[in-house]
């Protein structure tokens, strides 16, 4: 049997995570409006192994300013589940995970969809299940305001509920009748290649991570420091028995945003070339909306972050946000241009000597099964991972050379469901 | 003479019992191939488990667009299954994807049991159905429409990704649903997907000359054909449109008909001006389109009836309507 190796996702997001990316002079700018773009970062992954590709989602604008939305490029991109259904018979090996909100969707349709995307990538789908946070997106359905977040998780865990049944052809004769949903037939389409198509979960509040142990097959998160992501692997690992479950019956992925070079200096060159981009309001304004306030411009900008209430958004980050703030002294400035490069996953600059020395370190550490790669743009940094780092983790025989088998979980280790 | 082809995946088999992608690609190629305008894939109402078939329409139609260059993808989805947000992104994103080739068939009529598995079990009246899908897509309409054609600059020296005065909102209100926007989707590149409506009753025919750029007649007698065909264009100019700026395509099912006299009826019929073209239903074995491409399409085309092959790129350009695509 081989060691135990981690797994890797490909996080995709048009022209890049950075939120200046596009204005840089190796990004496609164009990204957003070009399959044939991500149909080439699809085989770049492939080719390197990835187990999956991950794309996030929001229903509406990311912005609600439309100077600050103006200056970004993250007002227009491709629907994902459209844009991985078209990847699907473009690729024949790597995993195909979209999120999609359980807010603004219904059980019955959704898992029918995702149901379709499993079959026609022959078993490699997975739902990325998020409740959305964000009030932009409210007011393209209808709501005069975000629901509380425990309402939020309380509906998200009925409709995976719904989900899962459905996948599994356990909705019976009387159907579902509960207080969010109510569906009376079973699905129209054959059970899913693998099972069921694989379950994605990215909260990590309290209810957050309760639902991700019921219900989840891997979990994504964000953590800076080897403490936190260890903290939340130990916690989010230990609700596993309560549910029933095995701690590897849960694959845990954290976000990482690498700046890879064949040199230290030059790694940074290229990041500071990237910082140099952000507009500073910009910056400010997407802190701002992590943070679940209106805007932090009427603060000073080299003052520190002033004293928040508890969101009713992304508590989570907001918790790692201020986190930092007060263990780096960070002014408002800086913390938003820190904040900028990956939106507050971990981030590390250097070699592929160095970075495969971080990811071993937290992956041998308990700190992380695996983990979502952000490419600081692309197609430049999805590239330079593929080519540095992936053969740098394969020597040390942390990663695989070759697919083990066909579908997703195949890839992730993960049992079928019964 | 308008050349289109459906495809109820639900009830249709391969060569050898279930349907695979690979089946459908080379149904879709083959489609291609004999130059139809495009190809409507139906959508299996819910409640009918156990067809044996693995596709969803709107799933289906983003992986056909990547095996084919040039035909129409027509997907069906409903407005009880979607929301408007969440549907008009999914279009707008095919037409992405397919380069200007997609459009959306909305049925009008209500599939039995449909809305008992959207958690409306008691489902709408006909009356408040019709409402509902008039407001509907007049949504995805606007919605599509958000940015205009030249809102996207791309400027990477001066920061400015697009013109933030050729974005807009949508902010809708209506009876049923309150949708601000914008889509975060881009234009189209058609301008907007081809809106095919179908399951017409005579209380929808107001809704589609407002709003359609296809109607699907599903009228069996050519008498009744031809009323509803010179009703329909009265409607059409009476909302203010041209009267050809929709297209008129009658189903016609090539099991009921045979292929010996099949090319005179639609010449006839067309002739006549009953319709623009023809939709053909094809069910049980998709092998039924070689039947048609085969022997019928060469004799329509010798008769100068159909056109040699595609002059442009888009679903819009095929059908002639007005709009982006080619320019």
């Amino acid at each position: 049997m081989t060691a135990r190796q981690m797994k890797l996702g490909a996080f995709l997001w048009a022209t890049g995570h950075h939120i200046a990316a596009w204005r840089h002079p190796q990004a496609h700018v164009k990204a957003g409006i070009d399959i044939d773009h991500y149909v080439a970062l699809a085989r770049t992954a492939e080719a390197a192994k990835f187990d999956l590709l991950f794309c996030e989602d929001a229903a509406g604008l990311r912005e609600a300013d439309v100077s600050i939305a103006s200056q970004t490029s993250r007002s227009i991109g491709f629907e994902p589940i459209s844009l991985l259904s078209a990847l699907a018979v473009q690729t024949s090996r790597i995993g195909l995970v979209s999120t999609a909100s359980t807010s603004y969707n219904e059980p019955y349709g959704l898992a029918r969809t995702f149901l379709s995307l499993d079959q026609l990538s022959g078993g490699r789908a997975g739902w990325n299940l998020v409740t959305s946070a964000s009030p932009i997106e409210a007011a393209n359905f209808g709501a005069t305001g975000l629901r509380p977040h425990a309402d939020r998780y309380e509906r998200a865990r009925e409709f995976a509920e719904v989900v899962t049944r459905l996948w599994h052809g356990k909705l019976g004769a009387s159907g579902h009748d509960g207080q969010s949903f109510s569906v009376c037939d079973p699905l129209d389409l054959p059970r899913s290649p693998q099972g069921a198509p694989v379950m994605v979960q990215a909260g990590a509040s309290d209810v957050g991570r309760d639902l991700a142990a019921r219900t989840a097959d891997v979990v994504f998160t964000a953590a800076q420091t080897f403490a936190e992501a260890k903290a939340f692997y130990d916690d989010l690992k230990g609700r596993l028995a309560a549910y029933g479950r095995e701690p590897d019956d849960i694959k845990i992925m954290p976000g990482v945003a690498p700046v890879v070079a064949e040199t230290e200096a030059e790694a940074r060159a290229k990041y500071e070339e990237l910082q140099e981009l952000i507009p500073d309001d910009v910056g400010v304004a997407l802190l701002s909306s992590y943070l679940s306030i209106s805007d932090l411009r009427r603060y000073p900008l080299d003052g520190p972050l002033p004293e928040l209430p508890e969101s009713e958004g992304m508590k989570s980050r907001q918790a790692l946000v201020i986190e930092q703030s007060r263990r780096d002294g960070l002014s408002i400035r800086q913390l938003a241009r820190h904040f900028a490069g990956a939106r507050g996953h971990w981030r590390i600059v250097g070699t592929a000597v160095q970075i495969a020395d971080e990811l071993q370190a937290r992956f041998e550490g308990g700190a992380a099964d695996g983990f979502n790669v952000m490419p600081s743009y692309f197609p430049g940094e999805l590239d330079a991972f593929a080519t540095l780092v992936v053969p740098e983790l394969q020597r040390r025989g942390l990663f695989r050379r070759e697919y083990e088998g066909r579908t997703l979980r195949d890839h992730l280790g993960l049992k079928q469901p019964v | 003479m308008h050349l289109t082809v459906s495809l109820n995946i639900a009830s249709t088999t391969g060569q050898a019992g279930a349907l695979t992608f690979s089946d459908l690609a080379g149904f879709a190629q083959r489609a291609e191939a004999a130059g139809l305008d495009m190809i409507v894939l139906d959508d299996a109402p819910p409640g009918r488990a156990g067809s044996g078939n693995p596709f969803e329409a709107t799933t289906l139609l983003a992986a056909l667009a990547t095996v084919t260059s040039r035909i129409g993808l027509v997907a069906t989805a409903s407005m009880v299954a979607h929301q408007p947000y969440n549907l008009a992104r999914r279009f707008a994103s095919l037409d992405i994807i397919s380069h200007g080739r997609a459009g959306w068939n909305a049925t009008m009529a209500q599939a039995p049991s449909e809305a008992a598995n959207f958690s409306r079990p008691d489902g709408f009246s006909s009356d408040e159905f019709r409402r509902r899908s008039e407001e509907y897509i007049g949504i995805v309409q606007g919605l599509w429409n958000g940015w205009e054609a030249d809102a996207l600059l791309f400027d990477k020296d001066s920061g400015r990704f697009h013109d933030p005065g050729k974005m807009h909102q949508l902010d809708h209100k209506g009876e049923f649903f309150a949708v601000r926007g914008p889509l975060n989707v881009a234009r189209s590149p058609q301008d907007t997907p081809v809106l095919v409506l179908s399951g017409l009753a005579a209380g929808d025919l107001d809704i589609a000359a407002r709003t359609a750029d296809v109607i699907l007649l599903d009228e069996r007698q050519a008498a009744r054909r031809k009323a509803r065909h010179d009703e329909f264009r009265r409607r059409v100019s009476a909302s203010g449109r041209e009267p050809n700026a929709v297209r008129i395509l009658a189903d016609i099912s090539l099991a009921a008909n045979g292929v010996a006299g099949l090319a005179d009826r639609m010449e006839e019929e067309f002739r006549a001006n009953n319709c623009d073209g023809f939709n053909i239903r094809l069910s049980a074995h998709i092998s039924a389109l070689d039947d048609f491409t085969n022997r019928v399409l060469p004799e329509l085309r010798r008769r100068g009836v159909i056109r040699q092959s595609y002059g442009g790129t888009t679903l819009r350009s095929h059908l002639g309507l007005s709009g982006g695509g080619d320019r």
